[in-house]
């Protein structure tokens, strides 16, 4: 089955597995366990214009079936990131996605215009959802008119292929979707953490270095399927989908609620081969549900789409 | 000085319980067939699934090349610990691993001193088990415990030549008082020593501080980790950068850092 994408501006994905910003590194770090040219693309972890510190440990606390963590966006800038890790990134012929942070408009403009004199960079990632960081970051994602500002600066510098990172700490992400898409975004990437707390009983304060953390795992899944759901029907623009994606019907869940591709980012942690070896299960289960290829699969369970039931049930009379 | 100690291969691999025991209570000892870790060096770490959403890190206690044995020794602290303890001969385990910088071969020119804290203990035992038969003379060991029957591998470490200094909290066994005391007597008379420490956060501060001005004084540290390759800058701790404080990561700037690299609030 061919398992191509084909996203806006030319970015054509070999298969619909991404792996998640802030989950792969830079790029090398998972070089020994993974065959990174097999992923779809690599986003990469948030890069700003200069190095930023991240946040006091603990960073990182399991909570049942999720992971919290409030790393802070801890990178070591644009620079060195394009002398560094991109060179490496470029040769494994993985498709790049390079993840951006600013703490102002001014700042996102800037990595992105860096970004513009590297090859290999295959599209950029605007992070205007990460619930770590204290100023930028999720307040870009939290107010339309913010978000719209952002993304438009962005467009401005780049012709890059653009997605856009949500946050689902809103009470209507739909809107802040429709605002970036009219700002010019080509495509939405759904969702970042869901913002949660937890406590130490034996320190008696919050786990986390920084007290609040961002939420992954299975458990916020049904969170992330019911966000890109509703973002499917409002806007026209492709949404790459993710949330708690462990196995190839999580997956095909995602396509469903209308994601042309997903990323996939905490069970890499645990099982470092777990995207390639959803990549080589994902024809068969879509096969083993009468489905023959991933562009019949988006958005099959949208509203006014009238699905086909499986064949054991029609032939119950 | 940083640690540039390059350890084996890492890889995932599958290994088999061989050998249990508990040690002490509360704390447990597997000894795991794979011959990839086996080859570990003192100090690296194996990165075993337990079923919760993270790998859980544990520094190699033994490490015998020619039967192709690794054991971790651990204390029970959690859900995913729990989850190993129950683990019985014969079970077969998720493993990645060797992970990390570890200890670099002590200079055999030099006396040599290991200080080891509660459940800190165990990579020390592989690093003297490694080399001590290289040395001109055997390591001075300091063991300290909150009570004598949590006082780990002793005998062990007396069974390879060590001379052997005890401390507990509470008086039980040997000095009462902590691993600093032993360590500042042993610094005083052995002004070149090497010093390789492993135990609780504030034990490595203490001995960073007893240990000042010594550039031979190495540090295993503890960290809650998420993925042990350095991708997603979760276990990191706070060191001293070119300008001004950095945070670097256990698992792959360490979990082995010269005690001058780290700052200890």
């Amino acid at each position: 089955m061919n398992l191509e994408v084909q996203l806006p501006r030319g970015l054509r994905l070999q298969n619909p597995i991404i792996a998640a910003s802030g989950t792969f590194g830079f790029g090398p770090e998972y070089a020994s366990f993974v065959d990174i040219g097999a992923l779809g693309a690599v986003s990469v972890k948030g890069v700003s214009p200069e190095p930023w510190p991240g946040n006091p440990p603990p960073r990182v606390w399991e909570t049942p079936l999720g992971l919290l963590n409030s790393i802070g966006l801890q990178n070591h800038g644009v620079e060195v990131f394009c002398h560094q890790d991109l060179p490496f990134l470029r040769d494994t012929g993985t498709k790049v996605i390079v993840n951006i942070i600013g703490h102002t408009v001014e700042e996102y403009q800037r990595v992105a215009e860096r970004l513009n004199a590297e090859k290999g960079v295959d599209a950029l990632e605007v992070n205007i959802s990460c619930p770590n960081i204290k100023e930028g970051g999720m307040s870009f994602g939290q107010e339309p008119d913010q978000a719209f500002a952002v993304v438009q600066a962005v467009r401005r510098v780049t012709d890059l292929p653009m997605m856009v990172k949500l946050s689902p700490n809103v009470t209507y992400p739909t809107v802040i979707a429709q605002a970036v898409e009219a700002a010019g975004a080509d495509m939405i990437s759904a969702i970042n953490t869901v913002m949660g707390l937890a406590i130490d009983v034996k320190r008696r304060r919050p786990a986390l270095g920084g007290i609040t953390g961002g939420l992954s795992g299975p458990a916020v899944k049904p969170v992330a399927l019911r966000i890109v759901y509703e973002v499917a029907q409002a806007v026209d623009i492709p949404i790459i989908g993710m949330g708690g994606i462990n196995s190839a019907l999580d997956v095909v869940e995602f396509l469903m609620a209308g994601a042309q591709a997903v990323m996939v980012g905490t069970v890499t942690f645990q099982y470092p081969n777990r995207m390639q070896e959803i990549i080589e299960a994902l024809p068969a289960v879509l096969r083993s549900l009468q489905l023959n290829s991933l562009s019949e699969t988006v958005g099959l369970a949208l509203p006014g789409r009238v699905p086909l039931p499986p064949a054991s049930e029609d032939a119950y009379e | 000085m940083v640690n540039k100690e390059v350890g084996g291969l890492a890889e995932m691999v599958r290994g088999r319980v061989v050998k249990r025991h508990e040690p002490a209570p509360g704390h447990v000892e597997l000894w795991i067939h794979s011959p990839v870790l086996a080859k570990a060096i003192p100090g690296q770490f194996v990165h075993v699934a337990t079923g919760g959403m993270l790998r859980r890190p544990i520094s190699f206690s033994r490490l015998d090349h020619s039967a192709g044995t690794a054991a971790i020794l651990f204390q029970i602290v959690g859900d995913g610990t729990r989850w190993l303890a129950s683990v019985q001969e014969g079970v077969e385990l998720d493993l990645m691993g060797p992970l990390g910088r570890g200890f670099a071969m002590p200079d055999p020119r030099h006396p040599w001193c290991l200080v080891g804290g509660g459940v800190g203990i165990p990579p020390l035992l592989a690093a003297a088990t490694a080399w001590t038969p290289f040395l001109n003379e055997p390591p001075t060991v300091v063991l300290g415990a909150r009570e004598s029957a949590l006082l780990l591998l002793e005998e062990e470490f007396r069974a390879l030549g060590a001379a052997v200094e005890v401390t507990t909290d509470d008086g039980s066994q040997g000095q009462r008082g902590t691993v600093v005391g032993p360590l500042a007597h042993w610094l005083a008379k052995h002004p070149t020593g090497q010093v390789y420490a492993c135990g609780p956060t504030p034990m490595l501060g203490a001995v960073a501080r007893a240990s000042q001005g010594q550039s031979n004084v190495w540090l295993a540290l503890e960290q809650r980790m998420g993925c042990g390759v350095g991708a997603c800058l979760a276990c990191v701790v706070l060191a001293n950068g070119q300008n001004g404080p950095v945070y670097r990561r256990v698992c792959t700037d360490g979990p082995v850092f010269a005690a001058e690299e780290l700052i200890f609030e």
